[in-house]
């Protein structure tokens, strides 16, 4: 299937005309509401916010097979999150199928809204597919096992949006569209350091950051590029980039929690590559008190317990967290940490393994990671 | 990756060691997040193109349940699927993850480890005597004894703890050996060893090169990485012998930027590649001896060492030192000669005299000598050649003194002429110096030329 399919033979033409001709009324506007611009669309949305991935998998499905999609955006919207369901859901070859589906060349004209001006009618040009689309065209062959043109992609992804999106005037695109257009490049930039960070290829990632600082002064990216400096080695960078953060921070807001536990963990990892877990812990404690959600605080000062000879409450603090907050704590990470450390704990490490991946299997996402208990 | 580790297991033991490497945890990275700005999935990427549609986002937008991420009356896990900040797309939350296998120990680090004794009986145990030792082909270090303070008790289900560190300084295979000697639940006194073994390996090879350029000596230091992770290198110092001193050659870095946010000059850092990557280093030494005028000593020629701190994740650090880097034999100069005048053209075919004088340099007296010039290597015959006698005697020299004496030569060629080969001969201490001079000339025709 290349196109999406033409609309099904019972919207007759005048319901069509009528839009049209009061495109901006509120009641019969397409912007009404988000059911109203696309069908069952905060349906979906819950179902993502949820984890459901799964259902979302066969929501599409039945829309797709009792025709309930009408116009061209729809489909698209629907596909867009028919693949990243299976995306979460780890069935890479499936995506991929579901890929095929599109024309290769995903600016081709079947993709425009100018190409349905029965459908959009007044409508100004442009492409209909959702950039997450564009981006998941990008990722799928690093799922695949194809980094190499995962990366390939999303340079040309990132030339795309600076040479086609970025470089307009005010005159061809809204202020709107060139906000989200720049927070697009980013989001690129920022897959592509991740690429580079997890190859350890830090020079690289030093490059970029540093590029994306000079562009958006961010406290949370320098504290990024203190993190990297961080995993390879280089502690007094590290340090110099924390000051850097402190100073950003000092002018603003004073009662942002986010900044302040943000500053508290960085002071937090100072101690620890100083081997001061004390005091790390106090940092983390901090945190805690003033955001019971900081899952970084929580994990980190769970670590700094272990160091400290102190395994009973390590594990404690984890399980507390994932007991009070599952649905920010329960990662794929965190879980690692408390099976990791219910290793070392028991002989008989198996059990109670066990009882930790049930308890999951019931209060987790379907995109959760089951082999992160490594049973 | 904890181990459990071998040991003589027949009776049936209360206690169990259980035992993870402790090096610095890593910072997690996550390569997809796969969270997204909602605008990017549920509408078109151009739709904000549209003016009317446009006007219509921050209503739809908002419409949703845009409650905090991290309320935590919000039991969604909207947190794995929005962005919360932009940043989030890196993947890099600042999360520490324990280490996930054993790895690989190399020389110069720190092996640390946690040991945890589990009573997995429904007894109490007592009186419990623990030791750590590392063993290796060499020797024996005791990590933990405590012989004089037994741990009193430990209870049903309960656990005794402890954190070993230990700084690798030899290579090859090293043994962990716990031991636990106890009295269980029927007071029968019971010996727990357990093993636990590890290689330790070579992380780094140096290679060095030393040049002498007149007064000066260059040292090249080589240093290749061995080891599986990148090496961050802190601190990479020439420490020099006695009466030298050192100086750091360092290219210009071309990549500095002077970034205003920063506040610094940003510096590459020197990081070298797992499994084989090199990086250089270059030393100026000098030699500054206390007594002016006293040459180099002769032998063998210690010029320092080489003190190397590398880190790896977190700041994880390494220490090695080379062994005394050695440089060029120095052999101690004992005759020098010198040129004490040579006429300022040369006729061609017309003997002339070039006036010499040969200085001892050392305290003993030296000689008689006998001075000629050597056959060349050349097949063409010698431009410059001695006139009458092929070898000339000289008396001896006395110590720190010189003798004059001038050679007759001949020129047979014209032009920019050198005079070399000459060659000094120690008829008493059987020693030949040769090339300590070599001379230029301009020979002429006899009516002149001008060439």
């Amino acid at each position: 299937m290349d196109a999406p399919p033409p609309p099904p033979p019972e919207s007759s033409p005048t319901a069509v005309t009528a839009a049209a001709n009061v495109a901006d009324d509120p009641l019969t506007s397409p912007y009404a509401s988000m059911n109203s611009y696309c069908h069952d669309l905060s349906a979906l949305q819950d179902l993502a916010c949820r984890g459901a991935w799964r259902t979302i998998v066969d929501k599409v499905a039945r829309s797709r097979s009792l025709s309930l999609l009408s116009k061209p955006h729809e489909h698209l919207i629907y596909l867009t999150f028919n693949l990243l369901s299976l995306v979460k859901l780890r069935r890479y070859p499936d995506a991929q199928q579901e890929l095929r589906t599109l024309d290769d060349d995903l600016d081709s004209k079947q993709y425009l809204y100018d190409s349905y001006p029965d459908h959009y009618p007044n409508h100004k040009s442009g492409s209909m597919v959702p950039f997450a689309l564009r981006w998941l065209h990008a990722h799928l062959p690093f799922t695949l096992g194809d980094r190499q043109l995962a990366l390939d992609r999303l340079y040309t992804l990132l030339h795309f949006i600076r040479d086609k999106k970025l470089s307009r005037n005010l005159d061809s695109t809204s202020e709107v569209s060139l906000t989200l257009w720049k927070k697009r490049e980013q989001f690129v930039v920022n897959t592509i350091i991740s690429h580079h960070l997890s190859q350890k290829e830090f020079k690289v990632c030093l490059s970029l950051l540093r590029a994306e600082i000079s562009k958006n002064e961010d406290p949370l990216l320098v504290s990024k590029l203190g993190y990297v400096q961080m995993q390879y080695g280089d502690l007094d960078g590290a340090k110099r980039s924390f000051e850097v953060v402190e100073k950003m921070v000092m002018g603003s807001d004073s009662e942002n929690v986010e900044l302040k536990n943000l500053l508290s963990r960085n002071k937090a990892l100072k101690y620890l590559v100083g081997k001061d877990y004390v005091s790390a812990v106090r940092e983390y404690e901090e945190c805690i008190e003033r955001d019971g959600s900081d899952v970084v605080a929580i994990n980190n000062k769970a670590l700094c317990l272990m160091y400290l000879r102190d395994l009973s409450d390590s594990i404690k603090v984890l399980e507390s967290a994932l007991e009070r907050v599952p649905t920010v704590a329960l990662n794929e990470t965190i879980v690692v940490n408390l099976c990791s450390m219910y290793e070392l704990a028991h002989v008989n490490h198996a059990d109670i393994k066990k009882t930790l991946s049930t308890w999951i299997a019931r209060v987790a996402p379907d995109d959760f990671d089951n082999s992160c208990t490594r049973i | 990756m904890s181990g459990a580790g071998g040991g003589a297991q027949q009776a049936v033991h209360s206690l169990a060691f259980r035992v993870m490497r402790l090096c610095r945890p890593t910072l997690h990275v996550d390569t997809a997040p796969l969270k997204f700005d909602p605008c990017d999935i549920l509408f078109g990427e151009d739709l904000f193109d549209d003016p009317i549609a446009a006007s219509h986002l921050p209503r739809l937008l908002s419409s949703q349940s845009n409650t905090s991420v991290s309320d935590p009356s919000d039991l969604s896990y909207r947190s794995r699927f929005l962005l919360h900040h932009p940043t989030d797309s890196l993947g890099f939350p600042g999360l520490l993850v324990l280490p996930q296998a054993f790895g690989a120990i190399y020389l110069g680090e720190t092996f640390c480890s946690y040991i945890s004794i589990n009573n997995s009986s429904n007894f109490e145990v007592r009186d419990v005597i623990i030791k750590a030792e590392i063993q290796t082909e060499r020797q024996r270090i005791v990590l933990l004894d405590t012989s004089k303070t037994p741990v009193e008790s430990i209870r049903a289900g309960g656990r005794y703890d402890f954190i070993v560190e230990h700084d690798v300084k030899e290579l090859g295979a090293h043994t962990l050996v716990c031991t636990a000697l106890y009295s269980d639940g029927d007071s029968e006194r019971k010996y727990l060893p357990q093993f636990f073994k590890f290689i330790v390996s070579n992380p780094l090879s140096v290679r060095t090169k030393v040049r002498n350029v007149k007064e000066t000596t260059f040292l090249e230091a080589c240093i290749e990485n061995h080891t599986k992770a990148n090496l961050y290198m802190d601190q990479v110092e020439f420490e020099p012998a006695q009466h030298w001193s050192v100086t750091a050659l360092k290219t210009a870095d071309h990549a500095l930027e002077h970034n205003l946010l920063m506040g610094e000059t940003f510096k590459e850092p020197v990081l070298i590649r797992s499994g084989g990557g090199i990086y250089n280093y270059l030393y100026e030494l000098k030699f500054s001896s206390p007594h002016s005028g006293q040459v180099k000593v002769e032998g063998s020629n210690i010029l320092g060492k080489l003190q190397i701190t590398w880190r790896t994740n977190l700041g994880e650090p390494g220490r090695l030192q080379t062994q005394h880097i050695v440089g060029n034999p120095i052999t101690r100069k004992e005759i020098e000669l010198d040129a004490v005048e040579i006429p300022p053209s040369i006729i061609l075919d017309k003997p002339f005299l070039v006036s010499l004088k040969l200085i001892n340099l050392t305290e003993r007296v030296l000689g008689p000598f006998e001075v000629w010039l050597s056959e060349s290597d050349l097949l063409n015959e010698k431009a410059v050649m001695v006139n009458g006698l092929q070898t000339m005697t000289l008396g001896e020299a006395q110590a720190f003194s010189s003798l004059k004496f001038q050679l007759n030569l001949i020129a047979t060629k014209h032009g920019i002429q050198k005079i070399s080969g000459i060659t000094v001969f120690d008829t008493v201490e059987k020693k030949t110096y040769s090339s300590l001079l070599e001379l230029e000339a301009i020979c002429r025709y006899m009516w002149t030329h001008s060439d």
